[in-house]
């Protein structure tokens, strides 16, 4: 459950039990007003009923005296006593009224009887009192049975009416007893769950931040394979758990991007490295030759020897072929750099393949013999003219020619070409009856400062650079040279080229 | 009697080159296309130097030197480098496997000729 969830549940329950405890003191005070209205009216009531009686008992000796000396002296009765009695009967009538406005429904019946028997005793005594002065005067005033009745039927009233004072006294007890008891056991409660709820609101919260804690310590040391387990799956620090779970997840990302791009670079540079020392050690070994043949040459001129001219034209072409090897070493590192740094541009023109094949032939006739190999041709009837750049084709083919020429003595050059019309290429293949290589040497030829063996460079020449180039060369013009070979029969090259070479915008 | 030098060269033209430049010099030189031809070439001739090219087909320069280091018979002859490996990483490879010098190409031929005469009385 969430923080704020937790607070607010906490917060309702204390809130629902101060409710209970105003509601409890507010029904107390009601019910206690309520019994204490009706205590005071049963209080009231038997005060009136007191009154009463006492007024209906005056009344009854003044009628008795008043019958007698009628009886015995027939005196009239005065306007003014006569009319001050029937006040007296109607105020007692009032009272008796006000009697019946604080009667209850469990008294009803008895004040019912109570105001019949008075109606007719104060009827009789009213018309005692208007006809007294009447001389066939015939009440029976002195008869006491409606008075008696009248007496009783307020004894009655008057114990229900005390009755009810006690019931509504005890009533009035036990609410408040009642209301005592309820407030005091919601207060505690009240008291008890605020604790309750604070004491596991702490301990939670809490025990959360410890978790946080521990974990953001962890992460902060390194550890971000750690992940924060909070204490529940939802609410507000199960979120900021996951929060920092995400943090060390992203920074375990960035660091393993870095630590990848730093790989990358380190791998770069020491291809670099490795580059630069390859370059300084083939640039030694031709260097070392030519050097070398020119410092014995000038000894021999200095030492005064006869030199043989035979033997010293072979050592000056050696330091000529040296000399060559040399530059076409360097040429072949600034073309690679050249790509690598992406300067080596394209120039496209439209050319007949089969033309520029001839050419090259033509030009590498000369060293053919030099091998004692000779060239066939076997070619489709026609090629399309293809769009690239002419000259890169040219040093494709040459240096294919020339490889073929290099291992294969008193053999055969085959150079074949084709189109494939539907993928729209064409396709050169090279193929020589030489020395061949091995699937092992053949899978590292492509890379650069590889020969196939090692002492190939010494046997051979070359730098180890030339299929290199002619690869990329390959693949700026769309296309790839793929070789094939088998050991002392001979190996095969095929370079496919698209027939229309576009370049990208950017590229141009 | 003259000094024998057994020089291991894989390249023709430096192998051709430096055996006429020695034996100008005086030496007398055999000479050994690659590792196992040097060794070979050691046990039969027992030369009073070995120059030796790192980088050789068959058997490269660095094996044959250990192999010559730990062979009783062989390690009393010593050994010089012959490389175009210009880096401080790779002459120490050279030491490590037994050499006593090295020089790098191109040679410096006074130089090398100075090594030789230092291994010759050291």
């Amino acid at each position: 459950m969430s923080l704020r969830k937790r607070l607010i549940v906490s917060m309702l329950t204390i809130l629902a039990l101060l409710c209970v405890n105003v509601g409890t003191h507010f029904w107390g005070s009601l019910a206690r007003n309520q019994s204490m209205v009706a205590y005071r009216d049963s209080v009231r009531a038997g005060q009136l009923s007191d009154e009463i009686e006492r007024l209906l008992e005056d009344q009854r000796q003044q009628v008795l005296v008043l019958a007698l000396l009628k009886e015995t002296t027939g005196d009239k009765l005065g306007a003014s006593e006569q009319q001050a009695a029937l006040d007296n009967i109607e105020s007692i009538n009032r009272k008796v009224l006000s009697l019946g406005r604080l009667s209850w429904d469990d008294t009803e019946k008895t004040y019912q009887n109570l105001k019949n028997s008075n109606d007719q005793l104060l009827e009789q005594w009213s018309q005692f009192y208007e006809r007294y002065n009447d001389e066939e005067l015939q009440i029976d005033v002195e008869n006491p049975l409606l008075y008696l009745e009248t007496n009783q039927q307020l004894d009655a009233l008057k114990q229900e009416q005390s009755k009810i004072a006690v019931g509504r006294a005890s009533i009035i007890d036990s609410t408040i007893k009642l209301t005592d008891r309820i407030t005091v056991l919601a207060f505690v409660t009240t008291l008890f769950l605020t604790f309750l709820l604070g004491f596991i609101l702490v301990r939670y919260t809490n025990r959360s931040f410890k978790r946080l804690q521990k974990g953001t310590e962890l992460i902060g040391a390194g550890d971000l394979s750690f992940r924060i387990q909070t204490a529940d799956q939802s609410g507000e620090l199960a979120e900021l758990g996951r929060a920092f779970n995400d943090m060390s997840e992203k920074l375990a990302n960035a660091i393993g991007e870095v630590q990848m791009a730093k790989e990358q670079a380190d791998s770069a540079n020491a291809a670099k490295s490795t580059f630069l020392a390859n370059v300084s050690h083939e640039l030694r070994t031709p260097l070392n030759a030519i050097i070398g043949y020119s410092e014995m040459i000038q000894e021999e001129v200095n030492d005064g020897e006869v030199i043989n001219k035979d033997q010293l034209q072979e050592d000056l072409t050696k330091i000529v072929f040296s000399g060559r090897q040399l530059l076409s070493l360097i040429n072949d590192v600034l073309d690679l750099a050249k790509i690598e740094t992406g300067k080596m541009t394209i120039h496209l023109e439209r050319f007949d393949p089969i033309a520029t094949l001839h050419t090259v032939a033509g030009s590498m006739a000369p060293l053919l013999n030099t091998q004692g190999n000779t060239m066939h041709w076997d070619m489709q009837a026609s090629l399309p003219h293809i769009q690239s750049d002419a000259t890169k084709f040219r040093q494709i083919i040459t240096n294919l020619l020339s490889n073929a020429n290099k291992f294969t003595e008193s053999g055969t050059i085959t150079i074949k070409a084709g189109s494939n019309e539907i993928q729209d290429q064409i396709w050169v293949e090279v193929h020589d009856t030489g020395i061949g290589m091995t699937e092992d040497q053949l899978g590292r030829i492509f890379e650069a400062f590889e020969q196939a063996e090692r002492s190939t460079s010494s046997r051979y020449g070359g730098t180890g650079l030339g299929l290199s180039l002619c690869q990329e060369f390959a693949h700026m013009l769309g296309g790839y040279i793929r070789a094939s070979s088998t050991p002392n029969v001979g190996s095969s090259f095929t370079v496919t080229l698209p027939v229309t070479l576009e370049l990208d915008p950017e590229d141009a | 009697m003259s000094t024998k030098l057994l020089l291991v060269e894989d390249n023709e033209l430096n192998r051709d080159m430096l055996t006429r430049r020695l034996i100008r010099k005086g030496f007398e030189v055999v000479t050994a296309e690659d590792g196992l031809e040097a060794l070979e070439k050691m046990r039969q001739y027992h030369p009073d130097v070995v120059l030796m090219d790192l980088n050789l087909p068959i058997l490269s320069g660095w094996e044959a030197c250990k192999i010559a280091a730990n062979d009783p018979d062989l390690a009393d002859i010593p050994m010089l480098a012959l490389t175009a490996h210009a880096l401080e990483k790779e002459l120490k490879k050279a030491l490590d496997a037994g050499c006593k010098d090295y020089a790098t190409k191109p040679i410096d031929f006074p130089v090398l000729l100075r090594k030789i005469a230092g291994l010759l009385n050291p």
